[in-house]
């Protein structure tokens, strides 16, 4: 018998959660590794999954996969404390006459968002780009809702006054 | 309501999480407080900003090997999982089957989809299937402005045997949406229509409690509708509505 189940349930998902784990390791290698890794303990977890949003559910796999490699490797940097305060914003090398405004934007906006701390990062593109609800993303990052709420807040605050320190930005915010 | 409250309650307010009373409370105070205004406008244009991001897809290798034999082959070596997943398949596969191929917006589809019935079923049982009754697209769409702050797209299909019976206004999702009602004999068609989310979703078809549910993006609107009429004939119903957009 195949696992029609999971092949239901598992591939439409995988843009999601590969979009989740490049904005979390900040790389398409380790991305990779981590969707596959999480895929296979999907699988092997997957009969003992409670019913519901299966893509918050692989998110969460997903993040976990992420956080026991980094702590394997003992990489502080992709782990940012949340008190680290070091977040300038990278300088982008860029010819400003050699590309559109809004590729400009794009690149500050991904600049920036990339040096914000992994907790804040994760929380914004969990709610903005995948469109989660504070209580699925609670889930995911199996924290209360409170805490999604302050960080969604803070990481806001964060990346719109790194934002507000790229002049062609300007327009987009005011 | 003051501005510190604002502060505090700006990013539920912009990401639909508030209830409604302090919804209501915020907006009035928004209607007063210029300082204010301009920090939910900031917010939304934050948002407007990272979801312009290019999105990651899957790289195609990925894929292949996530869906490779060799995946598959540990799942059959685990007994008890393959137990478990012919219980899932058994009891469960024809959920697991209808579960949709792609999610969005603040709630997984399967749940949008679950309210859209409800609220067709709710509009029967309670006979509040129109607010405004016309078969007059020109009546019906200017009684939507004012009281939502996206114009839906209005159109008679009387001429493809569809005819239009008029609309109202229902709260899905945490906002308020259009519904247009067209009839086919005695059944009526629910046309649920809001301002599409970022990301598209795949069309999709789901049933349940006898009523079909079709759904697909269209022109930036989110186009859900639902009905009792058999799946042939909504399926032409479908087809007549995307084609007058």
């Amino acid at each position: 018998m195949p696992p029609r189940a999971f092949d239901d349930t598992i591939p439409p998902h995988l843009d999601a959660a590969f979009n989740y784990a490049r904005w979390l390791t900040g790389n398409d290698a380790d991305a990779e590794d981590v969707v596959q890794d999480a895929c296979v303990r999907a699988l092997r977890f997957f009969g003992a999954r409670r019913e519901g949003d299966a893509r918050a559910w692989l998110f969460t796999i997903v993040r976990n996969t992420w956080y026991s490699r980094v702590a394997r490797r003992g990489r502080a940097r992709d782990a940012t404390s949340i008190e680290d305060t070091s977040g300038e914003p990278a300088d982008v090398a860029l010819d400003p006459e050699a590309l559109l405004l809004q590729q400009q934007a794009v690149v500050r906006v991904r600049s920036a968002l990339e040096q914000l701390p992994s907790e804040f990062r994760e929380v914004i593109v969990l709610r903005e780009i995948e469109g989660l609800s504070y209580k699925e993303i609670a889930a995911v990052i199996q924290a209360p809702i409170g805490t999604v709420m302050s960080r969604l807040a803070r990481g806001r605050d964060r990346l719109a006054s790194a934002l507000r320190q790229a002049p062609t930005l300007v327009g987009h915010l005011r | 309501m003051t501005c510190v409250d604002v502060e505090l309650e700006c990013d539920a307010f912009v990401d639909h999480e508030l209830d409604l009373a302090s919804r209501t409370a915020l907006q009035d105070h928004l209607l007063d407080c210029r300082e204010c205004r301009q920090r939910v406008d900031d917010r939304v244009a934050l948002g407007r900003l990272v979801r312009s991001l290019p999105y990651h897809t899957a790289p195609d290798n990925l894929r292949a090997r996530v869906l490779a034999p060799a995946t598959r082959r540990r799942f059959r070596r685990m007994p008890t999982l393959a137990a478990a997943a012919v219980l899932i398949l058994s009891v469960g596969g024809g959920a697991a089957l209808l579960r949709s191929p792609s999610m969005g917006g603040t709630s997984g589809v399967d749940v949008v989809a679950a309210d859209i019935v409800d609220g067709h079923v709710r509009s029967l049982m309670v006979d509040h299937l129109l607010d405004v009754q016309s078969t007059d697209q020109h009546t019906v769409k200017p009684w939507f402005a004012g009281k939502l702050d996206f114009s839906p797209p209005v159109r008679d299909l009387a001429s493809s045997g569809y005819p239009l019976a008029g609309g109202r206004i229902d709260y899905l999702s945490k906002r308020p949406v259009a519904v247009l009602v067209y009839r086919r004999q005695q059944h009526p068609i629910s046309v649920f229509v809001w301002p599409a989310a970022e990301r598209e979703l795949l069309p999709l078809t789901w049933s349940t409690r006898g009523f079909h549910v079709k759904h697909w993006i269209q022109g930036g609107m989110s186009f859900w509708i639902v009905s009792d009429l058999n799946d042939a004939e909504l399926s032409g119903f479908v087809r007549s509505l995307q084609a007058s957009q």
